[in-house]
């Protein structure tokens, strides 16, 4: 079991098409993927095709009322912020072991950070979504503070909606490449493509087979498909030969 | 994707555009004070001490991002007749990744200050940037 956590020190970044299309990605090549989205209102279903209208159910409703797409299964934790027996929870049901025979994906807003450090102490990796807007950059310093070292060793960053055609844009991105170095694990390339299959009711790999923003991301599952086998003991720092092995 | 796009990626035998020829000085990367009021703040040393930190981190190679670095999806790749950039590792301190921008003896040279306060760091990240540039590594 994996725990991979989804979060950004700023909202609109597209953190929840990251999670969105990372568990699409980790699914087609074999993992099982649950996807949990821990936000009051959530949009997730609509990267999965789904109307507007969609509810998804709770993590501990029964599999017959779940929304399953692509083998997805689909949840919400709407309340999870503010119950405390939400981390052990996880934990009772096998998310903080190893292996890839199941993989929970957490997509946690912006203003969960609390609850974001928390799990990603537990986590296997964490994926922070940026984009190249001044705003976003003026909250890494106090993300960088909130997460610690611990935190930090866990995380690695994604460029999301990268326009390179604006000079502040490719200045900014510059910048960030330059500062974090080898946690920069990819970018994602600002296309029409994304919002325009969610208005379709489409997925973006339907409607869109040939954008560049859904080639960045698959690229991107690609480097995090092998942290999916590491002993989560080593991401916490504990002694194991497994990940090596 | 809009449908004339598509035709036109069909016709040049391509899944997707990839942007090359957006050219600019990098050094006008010093008309952002943001980028140097960010670089001089002591909280981003955070970012150093997780890289370095002794065995409670996991080792590089079982990081993802140890699986690609940063230089691997610039748009542009680098030219053959180009200098190797030095490869970036876990282990990089945000000081010594500076330090070795002054030039092909940095490594050797005495470490400065941190880089709280520190505009000869931005400085010279920002020549670092202009070189890249420069080479169309960025």
């Amino acid at each position: 079991m994996a725990l991979i956590v989804c979060h950004s020190p700023k909202g609109g970044t597209g953190n929840t098409f990251l999670a969105a299309h990372m568990a699409l990605g980790l699914a087609e090549a074999g993992a099982d993927v649950t996807v949990l989205s821990m936000a009051a209102h959530d949009t997730l279903p609509l990267h999965f095709a789904l109307p507007p209208s969609t509810t998804l159910s709770t993590l501990h409703a029964p599999s017959e009322d779940s929304v399953v797409v692509s083998g997805i299964d689909l949840r919400h934790a709407g309340t999870a912020p503010h119950d405390p027996d939400f981390i052990p929870m996880l934990k009772d049901l096998g998310y903080f072991q190893t292996g890839r025979d199941r993989t929970l994906i957490l997509d946690v807003p912006s203003c969960e950070r609390n609850l974001a450090r928390r799990l990603v102490n537990h986590a296997c990796a964490h994926l922070c979504a940026l984009d190249t807007a001044p705003e976003t950059l003026a909250l890494l310093p106090q993300m960088f503070d909130e997460a610690g070292k611990g935190g930090l060793s866990r995380t690695s960053f994604v460029i999301n909606r990268l326009d390179d055609t604006r000079r502040l844009a490719r200045h900014n991105a510059a910048f960030v490449r330059e500062l974090m170095g080898p946690r920069l694990i990819g970018r994602i390339r600002l296309d029409e493509s994304v919002p325009e299959s969610i208005a379709m009711l489409q997925t973006l790999a339907r409607y869109a087979p040939s954008s560049a923003a859904l080639a960045d991301v698959r690229r991107l599952v690609d480097i995090v498909l092998p942290a999916l086998d590491a002993d989560i003991s080593i991401w916490s720092g504990a002694k194991s030969s497994s990940y090596a092995a | 994707m809009r449908v004339d796009a598509s035709n036109l990626l069909n016709r040049l035998g391509r899944h997707d555009f990839s942007y090359k020829e957006f050219e600019d000085r990098f050094t006008e990367l010093e008309l952002w004070p943001m980028l140097e009021a960010l670089l001089k703040d002591p909280r981003l040393l955070e970012l150093d001490g997780a890289a370095a930190s002794g065995p409670t981190s996991p080792s590089p190679e079982s990081l993802p991002h140890a699986h690609a670095p940063a230089a691997e999806f610039t748009a542009t790749p680098p030219r053959p007749a180009a200098p190797p950039a030095p490869e970036p590792s876990a282990t990089d301190s945000i000081g010594a990744l500076f330090r070795r921008y002054e030039g092909p003896n940095a490594a050797a040279a005495p470490a400065p200050p941190a880089p709280a306060g520190s505009g000869q760091d931005v400085r010279a990240m920002l020549r670092h940037l202009s070189e890249l540039g420069s080479r169309g590594e960025i």
